[in-house]
């Protein structure tokens, strides 16, 4: 139902607005800094550079509507729920663009032919497996899904699992042939953005179930992410 | 339609808690017309409570039933139970002069009696009690100091009640309904007539107070009820529609209707 004050549901519409946005902009940066890094292509991890300047900028005209809507209009309920959740999720999807940055600031360092064509597989696919994530999470609370939000939590799960693989993986490299420890160091960092990535997934999803539903998801969720457990005896 | 009582949160708090007042299966009547439709609610003892509500939904009804008031006006009824400490106060063997000295009422404009600020309060208790010229003297002192207005009157105690202003005014009224010892205290929209300033000081009180009272509040300003109350009830057509924590009702109420009455998507 629409609010007796009309103005007021275009400043709530402008505010879910720029979460959309954010979240494309996110998706398209997690997608192109993999493809950049994977491919060696310097020009498309540049922009992903510059694309993490619009995203701030996204973020603080976010914040200023926000507050500027919780002064006005003193929201209540569903409306103050929305609003809240809107600040906290553009905290996460401006995080989210920070560290797609980070991976394309490494594309340079990796080198032209250092990763080898499996390990890119590797990376690849769990760089699909965020990117589902990161599509899905606002696509989800876009079409008000809770439980889809709630099973979105838990699939971060697939994530932790394959960075562990990719992990391991890694590390089998680099025993190999000493002259593979650069490259995939970066790569390693690169992995681990990427599972970073996914966490801040799981707290929009966390977030916007809260928005949708008034309640909160249970604390606890799988974990999987076995690599501090292993790392000192690999 | 039974209203939803949380279960969850506040099992443990209400448990522990006592009932100052139990309305049970409350209907009440304008002539033929049906205002309160099976209302049942529990008050909890020295805590706040707000009606919330849109014009003609029937809190300001529900509060007027609570002290009898409605008495004053013909053709008007109520049916059904409302407990003071488990008695039944609807009861034709209630004496009013008692039962309104229990329950104190504050309303919308201030009304204070044309005489002296001093007066405004010895007035009331002077009806029930016989107390000597200093006690009384002691009982409107700690009354003006309960209701946070001392400081600004006690050098112009003989001065008139309507010379202060609105917000000091209500304030007074607030002295005068607590000097009498009340064990309740209805506020039928106390501060919408104040201005901000005025408002908060009233809130203050209110808060102040429901150390020693238990205080039902009547509002049109969800953020007040939302400031002062502990529960709030949101009330539409007659009907409680939803009763549970201040907290929950505002940030995720249960019934649809309330969420659409306090985001401000009615009608």
């Amino acid at each position: 139902m629409a609010h007796t004050v009309a103005s007021f549901d275009e400043d709530l519409r402008q505010i879910s607005q720029l979460i959309r946005d954010m979240g494309d902009l996110a998706g398209s940066m997690v997608g192109a800094s993999t493809k950049a890094l994977l491919n060696s292509d310097n020009a498309m991890a540049q922009r992903v550079v510059s694309d993490d300047a619009i995203m701030d900028a996204r973020q603080r005209e976010l914040d200023d509507r926000a507050i500027t809507l919780i002064a006005k209009r003193q929201p209540m309920a569903d409306d103050l729920r929305s609003v809240v959740g809107a600040i906290r999720m553009a905290g996460d999807l401006e995080r989210i663009g920070d560290l797609a940055k980070n991976i394309a600031k490494r594309v340079g360092s990796v080198g032209v032919s250092a990763a080898p064509r499996d390990l890119s597989h590797s990376i690849d696919s769990m760089a699909q497996l965020v990117l589902i994530q990161v599509q899905g999470v606002i696509e989800e609370y876009t079409a008000g899904d809770a439980a889809a939000l709630a099973k979105l939590r838990n699939d971060d799960e697939r994530i932790d699992v394959k960075y562990t693989s990719v992990f391991r993986e890694l590390l089998t490299y680099m025993m190999e042939d000493p002259r593979n420890i650069t490259a995939c160091t970066h790569l390693l960092f690169c992995a681990k953005n990427l599972e970073r990535i996914g966490d801040h997934v799981t707290n929009i999803a966390e977030n916007a179930y809260y928005v949708l539903t008034g309640t909160q998801l249970p604390a606890n969720r799988p974990k999987q992410d076995e690599t501090a457990m292993s790392a000192p005896a690999a | 339609m039974k209203p939803m009582l949380s279960t969850d949160l506040n099992v443990a708090e209400t448990a522990v808690e006592k009932a100052k007042i139990e309305v049970k299966n409350l209907n009440f009547y304008y002539g033929q017309s049906k205002a309160l439709k099976d209302i049942n609610l529990s008050l909890p003892e020295r805590s706040v409570t707000a009606f919330i509500g849109p014009s003609g939904c029937g809190k300001s009804t529900l509060l007027r039933v609570l002290n009898r008031i409605y008495e004053l006006y013909p053709k008007q009824s109520a049916e059904g139970q409302v407990l003071l400490d488990g008695k039944n106060i609807l009861d034709r063997s209630q004496d009013l002069n008692l039962l309104r000295t229990k329950i104190g009422m504050v309303f919308q404009k201030p009304t204070p009696f044309p005489m002296s600020i001093y007066e405004n309060i010895a007035f009331g208790v002077r009806l029930y009690e016989k107390i000597s010229k200093a006690e009384m003297d002691n009982r409107v002192e700690q009354a003006l100091k309960r209701a946070a207005l001392w400081n600004e009157v006690k050098d112009k105690l003989n001065a008139s009640g309507l010379s202060l202003s609105g917000g000091q005014q209500q304030r007074l009224c607030i002295a005068r309904t607590v000097a009498v010892k009340p064990e309740v205290i209805l506020l039928d929209e106390p501060a919408s007539a104040l201005d901000p300033l005025s408002t908060a000081k009233i809130e203050e009180l209110i808060d102040e107070l429901q150390a020693d009272y238990t205080i039902v509040i009547v509002t049109h300003n969800m953020q007040q009820a939302a400031r002062v109350s502990r529960q709030t009830a949101f009330m539409y057509l007659g009907e409680l529609v939803e009763f549970d924590r201040t907290e929950k009702i505002f940030t995720s109420p249960r019934e649809k209707r309330t969420q659409d009455y306090i985001t401000g998507r009615f009608g």
